[in-house]
């Protein structure tokens, strides 16, 4: 027995959902952003540092060695050689929680990192030691001109992270990766040594003034707040779009429905 | 159209109401109001229904008042000047939006709800007398389209007919031939850009560039070195300079003919795509991939940028470089071919 | 002396229409305005939006033309947006930062602007499938459809010119690839480029001043004529209606202009108003301060046109790397997707009215609209039409699609293709099928009656479900009513039979006595 009032409570179920889902798609879209900054600059003496090399030592004997060998030389098809990679890919890639690797695939992905911040300098120093190589350095990165970052993001960052350095596609499930948590070292430490599939800025391309222009701009974007109300994502047409038909045509249809409806 | 409905009213008769008028006027406009009925009877007291539905519609003008108000406040005195670090100057366009939005909405709730509440349930019929027109009607206009021929005498006066031609052609060519001013010839531009022989590649800033600024592994985007170089005038010029890890360089294979158009792991490639002439600038420097953010083409890098995915057909074209006496950068020639989306007369 | 004779209020309409009529004779002519009859239903009013929303391009436009300055003169910028202090950029781009940021409610002004454009196009369209999906593009009706079709085009047209004037990266993007498009026109392409861009692109600035007073002036012009047409037409021809009690194709049914149709559309105007300043106000829109001055080196990822373009655009997207060399000469891959097949849809859809006619050898007039269902040739076809145009509106933000839920981009790029090539005659065939099935329950309904979902069971043991009919039953318990093209009510409380019903936005409800007299004189012709 088909009854009419389930009929119609599933019709307007169906309608409450997709008005839910579209909502809640645009939510989504939105999202806070939430600045962090992890300035490591604790190492002051010999005695410290060589503390801290050890320390990175056995952290990489437990978490690192079987897929980056014994001594960092690289394991062929598990893990490249680190030697000569420096503090600043470790810092990077321990501190965003790509390394340790879950397993392998295409790309790295962002998640919370394992190691803890005193951890991750401890591994940087101990690959420091082993072949030198880029580090980052300490004190505050964002003390640069934003407008002379703005002109250098634009150049050579926007193609891959977009204008919002919200990120994009790259080709077969590859990704340029959202800038919204990156921190100050993290930016600084990416431009340096280039991980995974991003080119590499060394010091003579943009030199580390410009690199802290580019971070005092992205930064400062990334705070920034939408002067225009919602800012659906800073992703463009596409979910301006979406909300043209879902919430202006779709409101001004059900207008309509209640203008012509029988009173 | 009088004629189709009931009988024709005297107007003057005693007994006509007002909305027999109406109804006469309709009638004559072939308008038949076949169904009327007031929602409430005026000749009786304000039921409470009908108080609520004012009071309802006396809220909505209200509430449109309230958000007028609110309007020319806020757009007057509200601290809306853009700061960086501004805290109200964000809720500016949110609350003028808020505010003109609900006083729009009170004016239009009111006025249908008056509609819908308050003015007599109608149903009215109008005749609707489409098609062509009658027959006779057609035969007298066609007539009279004829005779208007007829009178200029068009086809008896062949001498004027040639001198019509002769002289209003050139009349509609007079109208249309100012857009010629519009018209340029195109010229050998879209075949060459900014570069030449000895050209020193460039950074956005002018400065020039040495093989070791730019690290393996690492892109940079350089312009030609002449006056002008970075602006939009050479917009064809962008080009981007790839410093290939030594791995990678082993097993780069040049398009045929360019074996020497990379300076030892530097090769400079257009930065416009040849599909639609977006930047295509998106380099995967693990996979060897350059990818147009536009319409996803994909190139590759370690075989002459030539596409292996997506709408675009041709290589990138390669810039043939070397570096000069002070160790900068520099072009051997513009590029041998046209950069940026093909055209007609593009080989 | 006395200038005014003195009136008394009450007298005022009166004394009006006197003093207007003594100079203008329009007693007559104005009269039949008031009493014009026109039909009420909601899909009717599609149209309406895309006309309000047109209003309000027009105010708000005016408005930002007040602050604009379409000059590409390099200045540097010095206004109160601090990321872009000192960053050279062209007036253009400055004064529309300007208009965002020291214009005092310049930004709210701008959203609203593009808000409107996104739902006069996006309104059009819809307005446009439901005229194809009823007939209402019927004879007589042809002219007012192509005339349709020309708003439509014209409004794409001005959109795309309002998305490039304020010379931002992304509307500098989307001129790239326009020149693109049009360099790939065989023969005259090199010179219609150099003709609208006056160069190589970008050109000497010629392009964005002549985009302005195309956008400002040329098209919006030429719309308020088109929409003066498609209006006076409308009066002329009088609105269709759905089939239903008392209605014909020799007369309207409905609600005279005034008071009430008149109002229910000016409250209309104010609400379409009040969601485009809902929308302004609260939903940021075309953030050109984030993608800095247009430069030829410039690109983001995720860079899309509007949706209205980008149906086009995802077209471009999906075509292979098909290009034409003979004897020197190139034909793009562009050209087929850009130039050639929206040139073909929108010249299908402009001579559709006359091809239906040709192939139904239909030569009568129609003022009754069909429901959908009774035409599942056209409903198919159309249904085929809105799956192409989604799957390439999809195709359109693929990168973003591929981003965001962690796809390939190339996988979304063949699944594009593919979906093109598979899901059209699906779609056709599905829609066809649905469209034959509702057909036949209408019928089935008409004449067994409605399903009551009470069970009877019989002497004999059978069970049945007691059916009730909706007009008089002969001796088989059949009822003899034609289908008429009218909506059959298909549930009890439809009929009124479960009592009171809560009045309905959405359902109106009808009593069965209404019902079985609308059936009976819908089918009264046919009756033997």
């Amino acid at each position: 027995m088909k009854s009419s009032v389930f009929a119609k409570m599933g019709e307007r179920f169906r309608r409450a959902v997709v008005l839910l889902l579209a909502l809640g798609a645009l939510g989504g879209l939105y999202a806070a952003f939430s600045p962090t900054s992890t300035a490591k600059d604790g190492v002051n003496t010999a005695a410290d540092e060589a503390t801290y090399v050890r320390e990175g030592q056995k952290l990489y004997s437990e978490g690192c060695i079987s897929c980056h060998g014994r001594n960092a030389e690289g394991v062929t098809d598990r893990g490249p050689s680190l030697i000569g990679v420096g503090a600043a890919a470790v810092e990077f890639q321990v501190s965003t929680g790509r390394m340790p690797m879950a397993r392998q695939e295409a790309q790295a992905q962002r998640k919370p990192p394992v190691y803890d911040s005193d951890e991750t300098t401890q591994l940087a120093m101990y690959i420091q030691s082993l072949g030198g190589g880029p580090e980052i350095p300490n004190g505050d990165l964002r003390e640069g001109d934003m407008s002379a970052g703005g002109v250098l993001f634009r150049t050579n960052c926007a193609a891959c992270h977009a204008f919002s350095s919200n990120g994009g596609a790259l080709s077969s499930g590859k990704f340029a990766p959202t800038l919204k948590e990156t921190t100050d070292r993290q930016l600084y430490a990416a431009m340096l040594t280039g991980p995974q599939n991003m080119p590499v800025f060394g010091d003579n391309q943009l030199t580390p003034q410009e690199k802290k222009d580019i971070i005092a701009y992205v930064q400062s974007m990334k705070e920034s707040k939408d002067p225009g109300g919602l800012g659906i994502g800073r992703t463009g047409p596409v979910p301006e779009g979406l909300v043209a038909f879902l919430v202006g045509i779709v409101a001004c249809m059900f207008a309509a429905l209640w203008i012509a409806g029988k009173s | 159209m009088s004629e189709t409905h009931g009988k024709p009213l005297d107007l003057d008769a005693e007994d006509v109401t007002r909305f027999d008028l109406v109804r006469e006027g309709a009638r004559r406009d072939g308008v038949e109001i076949a169904y009327y009925e007031p929602r409430f009877d005026p000749s009786e007291p304000k039921g409470k229904r009908e108080k609520r539905i004012e009071r309802v519609i006396a809220l909505m003008l209200l509430t449109t008042g309230v958000a007028a108000t609110a309007f020319v406040v806020i757009y007057g005195w509200w601290d809306w000047k853009y700061e960086l670090d501004g805290e109200t100057d964000k809720w500016f366009t949110p609350l003028l939006g808020t505010c003109m939005g609900l006083a729009l909405f009170g004016i239009g709730g009111a006025v249908i709800t008056w509609a819908k509440k308050l003015l007599p349930k109608e149903t009215s019929i109008q005749a609707h007398h489409g098609g062509a027109s009658a027959e006779d009607e057609q035969q007298l206009t066609v007539a009279t389209l004829e005779n208007m021929a007829e009178e200029t005498g068009i086809t008896r006066r062949p001498l004027l007919k040639g001198a019509l031609a002769v002289g209003l052609l050139p009349v509609g060519a007079m109208a249309v031939v100012p857009l010629g001013a519009l018209i340029k010839k195109p010229r050998g531009e879209l075949f060459d850009t900014g570069f030449s022989k000895g050209t020193r590649l460039v950074r956005l800033d002018g400065s020039p560039i040495r093989p070791d600024d730019v690290s393996a592994g690492g892109i940079e985007t350089v312009f030609p070195g002449i006056p002008g170089g970075t602006t939009n005038h050479y917009a064809d010029s962008p080009t981007l300079l790839v410093h290939l890890r030594p791995a990678d360089a082993k097993k780069a294979v040049p398009r045929k003919g360019q074996s020497d158009f990379n300076y030892g792991p530097f090769y400079a490639y257009s930065k416009i795509c040849t599909h639609a002439g977006c930047p295509a600038s998106l380099y995967e420097q693990q996979t060897q991939k350059l990818l147009c953010p536009c319409h996803q083409s994909q190139f590759d890098v370690l075989e002459g940028c030539k596409p292996i995915f997506g709408p675009a057909t041709r290589p990138l074209p390669q810039l043939p470089i070397t570096v000069d006496d002070e160790g900068f950068f520099v072009s051997k020639s513009d590029y041998i071919e046209a950069i940026g989306p093909a055209f007609w007369e593009r080989p | 002396m006395k200038l005014l004779p003195k009136i008394k209020p009450a007298q005022l309409p009166a004394a009006g229409a006197k003093f207007v009529d003594d100079r203008l004779t329009v007693a007559t002519p104005m009269r039949r305005i008031f009493n014009k009859v026109f039909p009420d239903h909601w899909s009717f009013m599609l149209g309406e939006i895309a006309l309000y929303s047109f209003v309000v391009l027009l105010l708000t436009g005016t408005f930002l033309t007040l602050f604009f300055d379409p000059s590409m003169t390099e200045v540097v910028y010095d206004g109160s947006y601090t990321p872009l202090k000192g960053v050279e950029m062209s007036r253009a781009y400055a004064t529309s930062l300007d208009i965002s940021f020291d214009v005092r409610g310049g930004l709210i002004m701008r959203q609203i602007h593009h808000w409107a454009a996104l739902v006069f196009v996006g309104a059009m369209t819809v307005h446009m499938f439901r005229t194809f999906f009823t007939g209402a593009f019927r004879k007589p009706r042809e002219l007012n459809w192509l005339i349709g079709i020309g708003l439509l085009t014209l409004g794409m047209l001005e959109g795309f010119a309002g998305y490039s004037i304020p010379d931002d990266a992304l509307s500098g993007t989307g001129l790239r690839i326009m020149n693109a498009i049009i360099l790939s026109i065989p023969l005259v392409g090199t010179w219609v480029a150099y003709a609208i861009f006056g160069g190589e692109f970008p050109g000497g600035g010629e392009i964005i001043p002549r985009l302005y007073i195309t956008h400002v002036l040329l098209i919006p012009a030429i719309l308020v004529g088109l929409v003066a047409a498609h209006m006076a037409l409308l009066v002329k021809q009088k609105h269709t209606q759905f089939p239903g009690k008392g209605r014909t194709e020799k007369n309207v049914m409905g609600e005279r202009m005034f008071p009430g149709f008149a109002a229910k559309g000016g409250g209309f105007f104010m609400i379409v108003f009040g969601v485009l300043a809902m929308l302004g106000g609260w939903f940021q829109i075309n953030p050109i301060w984030l993608f800095g001055p247009y430069k030829g080196e410039v690109v983001s990822a995720g860079s899309q046109p509007d949706f209205y373009v980008g149906w086009i655009d995802g077209w471009i997207r999906l075509w292979p790397a098909w290009e034409t060399r003979n004897f020197d000469y190139t034909i793009p891959a562009v050209f087929w997707p850009s130039v050639v097949f929206p040139g073909v849809v929108f010249t299908l859809a402009a001579l559709w009215p006359f091809l239906e006619a040709k192939f139904t050898k239909d030569v009568h007039f129609h003022n009754l609209l069909q429901r959908p269902r009774d035409v599942p040739a056209r409903t198919g076809l159309g249904a085929m039409v809105v799956s192409v145009l989604l799957i390439l509106l999809i195709s359109g933000g693929n990168d973003i699609i591929a981003e965001k839920f962690d796809i390939s981009l190339n996988a979304m790029t063949w699944a594009g293709r593919i979906g093109l090539i598979i899901v059209p005659p699906l779609v056709y065939f599905v829609t066809y099928r649905i469209c034959l099935g509702l057909q036949q329950h209408d019928r089935e309904v008409l004449a067994h009656g409605l399903e009551t979902g009470i069970i009877k069971r019989l002497p004999h043991g059978e069970f049945i479900e007691v059916h009730q009919p909706l007009g008089e039953v002969d001796e088989h318990g059949h009822t003899h009513l034609e289908y008429a093209g009218a909506p059959v009510p298909k549930k009890m409380n439809k009929i009124g039979a479960t009592g009171a019903q809560p009045r309905g936005v959405f359902f109106p409800v009808e009593r069965r006595s209404d019902v079985e007299a609308e059936q009976k004189a819908l089918a009264g012709g046919h009756k033997e």
